[in-house]
C-alpha cells in the first residue's frame, strides 16, 4: 500500500487509480483529508476492505454445503418419486378399469334380469288375477280369448261399480 | 430457464483459470470443488449482497441463496466468459428480486438506524467515521430503485467499470452511466435533507 504522503501528493479528485483506493480504504488519517479534496470520495471510502457473513465463512460453506446435499438429495429422489407416481397411476386406472367394467356387467346383468321378469310377469299375471281382486267380492266376471273384465263394488254406498278390464291387446298407457 | 442465465455477453477478459479448472472439477461431480469454490467467492458475494441489501442477515441468506442456484445452474455457464461476470450477473438478480419483495423488511432496517450525527452550527470542520459512512449510506440509499443501487455500489464500491457493469446487468453501457448519475444525484439530495453536516462536504469543495 502507497504510503501517507503518497496518497496525499498523487490524490486527485474522480481518481481510479486502485492503489489510491486502496489507500483511501484502508487509511483512517486520510479519510477526512480525501473526503475535503474530493466529496465524492466519501462513498468509495466504503469499498475495499473484506466483508465476511456473519458466523465466518467456514460456517457459511458448511451451511451452503448442506443445503447442496439436501439438494441433491431431493434431485435422487426425483426419479423414484415419478415412478411411484406412475405405478399410483397405474393402480389408479387398474382400479377406474375394474369399476367401469363391474358396473358394466351389472347394468347388463340387471337389463337381462329385467327383460326375463317382464316376460316371466305376464303369466304370473294372469294365473294371479283372481288373487289379486280377493279383497273385493267379484259381483261379475267376463272373460274372452284377448281379455277379462272383472266387476267388483265400490266402498261407497253408491251404485258405482269399479269394472276392471285386463286386455292384453291394449296399449301399456291406456 | 431465467432470462439472467440465457443472455451472456461475450467478453475478451481472461477468464481465471482456476475458476474455469474448478467448474469443470463441479460439472464432472466433484463437490469437494464446489466447497473450494464456494470459499473462494464467498467474501466477493457477501460484500455485493451486504452493500445492496444493506442488512447482514439478509445478505447471509441471499448468498447462500446465490450459491444455490450456481450449483443448479453450473452446467449452463459457457466457460469463454468471464466467471465473475457470471457469478455477478446471479448475484444482482438474486439481490434486486430481494429488494424488490422487502419493501416492509426495508423499513424496519432503516428505523433502527439512528442519526449518526447531529448537526450544529458550532460545528465548522467534519470528521468522517468509516462506520458512520456505512450507517448514512445505507439510510440514503434506501431511496434509491434496486438497480439503481446496485450500480452505484458495483461502481462506487466495487470498482467495476460501466462497460462491466453492462455486461453483469445485460444492458447498455449507457444505461449504467444514467443510472449512476441519477444515483448519486438522488444520494446527495438525501444527504443534504438528513445528514447536513456532511452534505456541507460538497458546497464547501465547490
Amino acid at each position: 500500500m502507497i504510503s501517507c504522503q503518497t496518497f496525499r501528493n498523487t490524490l486527485q479528485p474522480g481518481t481510479t487509480d486502485p492503489s489510491v483506493l486502496e489507500h483511501l480504504r484502508a487509511c483512517e488519517a486520510c479519510l477526512d483529508f480525501a473526503i475535503e479534496r474530493d466529496p465524492d470520495l466519501f462513498f468509495r471510502a466504503m469499498g475495499g476492505q473484506e466483508l465476511l457473513p456473519p458466523g465466518g465463512v467456514d460456517s457459511f460453506v458448511e451451511e451452503v454445503m448442506t443445503q447442496v446435499r439436501s439438494r441433491q438429495t431431493e434431485t435422487a429422489a426425483q426419479p423414484q418419486r415419478i415412478g411411484n407416481v406412475w405405478q399410483r397411476f397405474a393402480v389408479a386406472a387398474t382400479l377406474a378399469a375394474g369399476i367401469t367394467g363391474a358396473a358394466f356387467v351389472a347394468q347388463h346383468d340387471r337389463a337381462v334380469s329385467s327383460m326375463a321378469s317382464a316376460s316371466y310377469a305376464r303369466p304370473t299375471h294372469r294365473t294371479s288375477k283372481p288373487v289379486a281382486l280377493v279383497t273385493k267380492p267379484i259381483i261379475e266376471s267376463y272373460e274372452s280369448q284377448n281379455y277379462t273384465i272383472v266387476e267388483v263394488p265400490s266402498d261407497a254406498s253408491s251404485d258405482t261399480k269399479v269394472v276392471m278390464i285386463f286386455d292384453d291387446q291394449l296399449p301399456a298407457d291406456l | 430457464m431465467p432470462a439472467e442465465l440465457r443472455l451472456m455477453i461475450p467478453t475478451n477478459e481472461p477468464v481465471e483459470s482456476d475458476d474455469r479448472l474448478l467448474v469443470e472439477q463441479i460439472r464432472g461431480g466433484d463437490e469437494g470443488a464446489f466447497e473450494q469454490l464456494v470459499r473462494r467467492k464467498t467474501s466477493k458475494v457477501y460484500a455485493l449482497c451486504y452493500r445492496v441489501i444493506g442488512n447482514a442477515e439478509d445478505a447471509k441468506d441471499v448468498s447462500q441463496l446465490v450459491f444455490l442456484k450456481l450449483w443448479e445452474n453450473l452446467d449452463k455457464y459457457d466457460p469463454s466468459y468471464a466467471f465473475d461476470t457470471w457469478l455477478y450477473r446471479l448475484v444482482t438478480n438474486v439481490g434486486i428480486d430481494f429488494l424488490r419483495n422487502r419493501k416492509s423488511r426495508e423499513n424496519a432496517v432503516n428505523s433502527n438506524l439512528r442519526l449518526v450525527k447531529t448537526s450544529t452550527d458550532a460545528e465548522q470542520t467534519v470528521s468522517v467515521q468509516r462506520k458512520e459512512i456505512e450507517l448514512v449510506f445505507q439510510q440514503v440509499a434506501s431511496t434509491l430503485s434496486p438497480k439503481q443501487k446496485t450500480v452505484f455500489v458495483m461502481a462506487e464500491m466495487e470498482d467495476l467499470r460501466s462497460s462491466e457493469i453492462a455486461k453483469i446487468l445485460g444492458c447498455r453501457e449507457s444505461t449504467v452511466r444514467n443510472h449512476l448519475f441519477n444515483a448519486r444525484k438522488l444520494m446527495q439530495q438525501q444527504l443534504k435533507l438528513r445528514f447536513p453536516e456532511y452534505a456541507k462536504l460538497w458546497k464547501e469543495a465547490r
